[in-house]
């Protein structure tokens, strides 16, 4: 296992920055760049394909910045992050990354990273990313949009298209523009990640935007149901009404 | 020092006002004392204008005890017992100087009949000056606490500019170093360019910051150096055009644009996969001068903080110069990001002189 040649992938939207890592890494037997990326869906895909032992993030990049692509990939890729910045640092350690870089690194403070990611991955210590960042994201506010992950394609809805959104077994499923796209995530983490100024859950299955209700009715004794704009009907619960209710 | 010594005028000014309390004191002089007309007046205006000097003393002890500080009591028994004081050392000069009079010339001044009037008019004139000393301690300090203001206000101004004008991103500069740092190994003369470049552009910045209006090719000369550092980093994919015609005359508050051309290159060309083109546009009439930075935008860019901190910034900085007369906006449409800003406009060689 020691042995085993490290493969890696460089993300960074600059070339000359990529060509620092890819330098310092020639010192270093037994690693090999298996891919390059310049923005945040190649590393969704090149990571998804090539399922790399360590990858090199930049954060601001280009369509996904790299905490965006780390909560895509849902998956224990040790991450260490090159950046310019370091208010991210307490962001990234919250997400496990094995190191934090600042840009204009040296070669000692390279290997010294290089090290650590080799000792996490012979500890095999399994890195709960996905977990990690459900709990990192109450600090982070409500997002602007939601990312979605497709194979290795990715799908950015803004909230603001959000219809509703609907509990389908292990998954949640986001209805915006007339389609559905599905994610890997519980109904408690989405309404967590959702303003709660701008979307209720009014049944254990549904959270619903404001902004596309156009009424509610009694459906039976104790029961109602929310009719959207479009004239989607979907169940509302009595505790959801409840939250409805409060927020009309 | 008495500020009433250092300047003649108003000593001649404050003479002249003892003149009346000489006339005062000549006239009570002839009407109760007695005297001659002629031995009232030469017996009593000497002696008030000596009394002018004693009693510039009274703005000490005005300031002394001031009014806000010191109970009634205290207040009034110092300015009797200074009043008293005074006048018994006047009273004295009196006597000498009524003496002098009576030995060298044939006028007759019988002082026992106008020891107390003199007595009495000297409690009076001193009270009298005590009393505009605390009218001048209090036009005084009125004026320091006017002074200390304004003081404080220019110094918060300039602080104010100071973290304004110091506009140009830490980030830009670990980028810039870490591309040389990239450049140093695999094109060492690229490395060198990449030094002088960004030495070009510090000192210039340094320069030009330290100024209270540049023109605007100067301001745009200095963009151009910014551009071409981002250049280095970002490749082909960051694009500039610059057209000022006339308006490069016009004068600016040094790196007013600087942040606005940041914003263009990290929240703007940075996020555009096939990069883009960042244009700017002066243009002015006699009377305006309008600059529009154009760069394209990826809509569904991630938000990064500090998007808005920028122009916020410019927008502050100019209202604390201008006022109302200048402003800036800025707009997103199809995919373009445009801030325009309008400043009134002034020549460089009107300002210069």
């Amino acid at each position: 296992m020691s042995d085993r040649t490290l493969r890696v992938i460089i993300v960074d939207d600059e070339p000359l920055a990529r060509s620092v890592v890819r330098e310092y890494l020639r010192a270093h037997a037994g690693t090999e760049v298996v891919a390059e990326c310049g923005n945040g869906f190649e590393a969704v895909t090149a990571v998804t394909e090539l399922s790399p032992d360590l990858m090199f993030l930049d954060i601001q990049m280009p369509k996904l910045d790299g905490f965006e692509v780390l909560e895509l990939l849902g998956r224990a890729v040790p991450v260490i992050f090159t950046t310019a910045y370091d208010q991210y640092a307490l962001r990234a350690f919250e997400v496990h990354a094995v190191d934090y870089l600042l840009k204009p690194f040296d070669e000692q403070r390279f290997a010294e990273a290089l090290s650590r990611a080799r000792a996490r991955i012979q500890a095999r210590a399994p890195v709960p990313v996905q977990a990690l960042l459900a709990d990192a994201r109450p600090q982070a506010g409500p997002v602007a949009r939601v990312l979605i992950r497709d194979g290795g394609h990715v799908h950015v809805i803004p909230v603001e298209k959000i219809d509703y959104v609907e509990a389908q077994d292990d998954y949640v499923c986001y209805r915006a523009d007339g389609k559905n796209h599905l994610k890997e995530q519980t109904m408690a983490a989405a309404e967590a990640s959702l303003d709660p100024a701008r979307f209720v859950r009014i049944h254990r299955s549904y959270i619903l935007n404001l902004e596309r209700l156009a009424r509610v009715e009694l459906y039976a004794k104790d029961s109602r149901v929310a009719i959207l704009r479009d004239g989607t009907r979907l169940p509302v619960s009595r505790a959801g009404y409840a939250r409805l209710a409060r927020r009309l | 020092m008495l500020p009433l010594l250092a300047r003649l005028d108003r000593l001649a000014l404050y003479l002249g006002l003892w003149l009346a309390a000489g006339a005062l004191l000549a006239s009570l002089l002839a009407g109760r004392g007695g005297l001659s007309p002629g031995a009232a007046a030469a017996f009593a205006f000497p002696l008030t204008t000596a009394y002018a000097f004693v009693c510039l003393s009274a703005l000490y002890v005005a300031r002394s005890t001031p009014l806000a500080a010191s109970g009634p009591v205290r207040v009034a028994a110092t300015a009797l017992g200074a009043s008293a004081l005074s006048s018994a050392a006047w009273l004295l000069l009196a006597r000498g100087w009524s003496l002098a009079l009576t030995q060298w010339t044939p006028l007759r001044i019988p002082f026992a009949d106008t020891a107390a009037i003199v007595f009495g008019v000297g409690i009076l004139l001193y009270l009298l000056s005590i009393a505009t000393g605390y009218v001048v301690a209090a036009f005084e300090q009125a004026r320091d606490a006017e002074r200390r203001e304004f003081h404080a206000q220019l110094l918060s101004r300039e602080a104010e500019l100071r973290s304004l004008r110091a506009q140009i991103d830490p980030h830009f500069l670990f980028n810039s170093l870490h591309s040389i740092s990239a450049l140093t190994v695999a094109d060492p003369a690229g490395a060198r360019r990449m030094t002088i470049l960004l030495g070009d552009f510090l000192r210039e910045s340094l320069a030009l910051g330290a100024l209270e209006r540049i023109p605007l090719w100067k301001e745009l000369a200095l963009v151009e150096k910014y551009l071409a550092i981002e250049r280095v980093r970002l490749g082909d994919r960051l694009q500039l055009a610059i057209s000022a015609g006339d308006a490069g005359g016009c004068l600016v508050p040094p790196l007013l644009l600087q942040p606005v051309v940041e914003n263009a290159v990290k929240h703007g060309v940075a996020h555009v996969l096939e990069g883009g083109l960042v244009r700017i546009e002066a243009a002015s009439t006699p009377t305006r001068l309008r600059v529009a930075v154009e760069n394209p935008a990826d809509p569904d860019r991630p938000r990064m903080p500090g998007t808005r901190l920028g122009l916020t910034n410019v927008r502050d900085r100019l209202r604390t110069l201008y006022g109302t007369e200048a402003g800036v906006r800025w707009t997103e449409t199809e995919g373009r990001w445009r801030v325009e800003i309008t400043l009134p406009a002034s020549a460089a060689g009107r300002q210069e002189s």
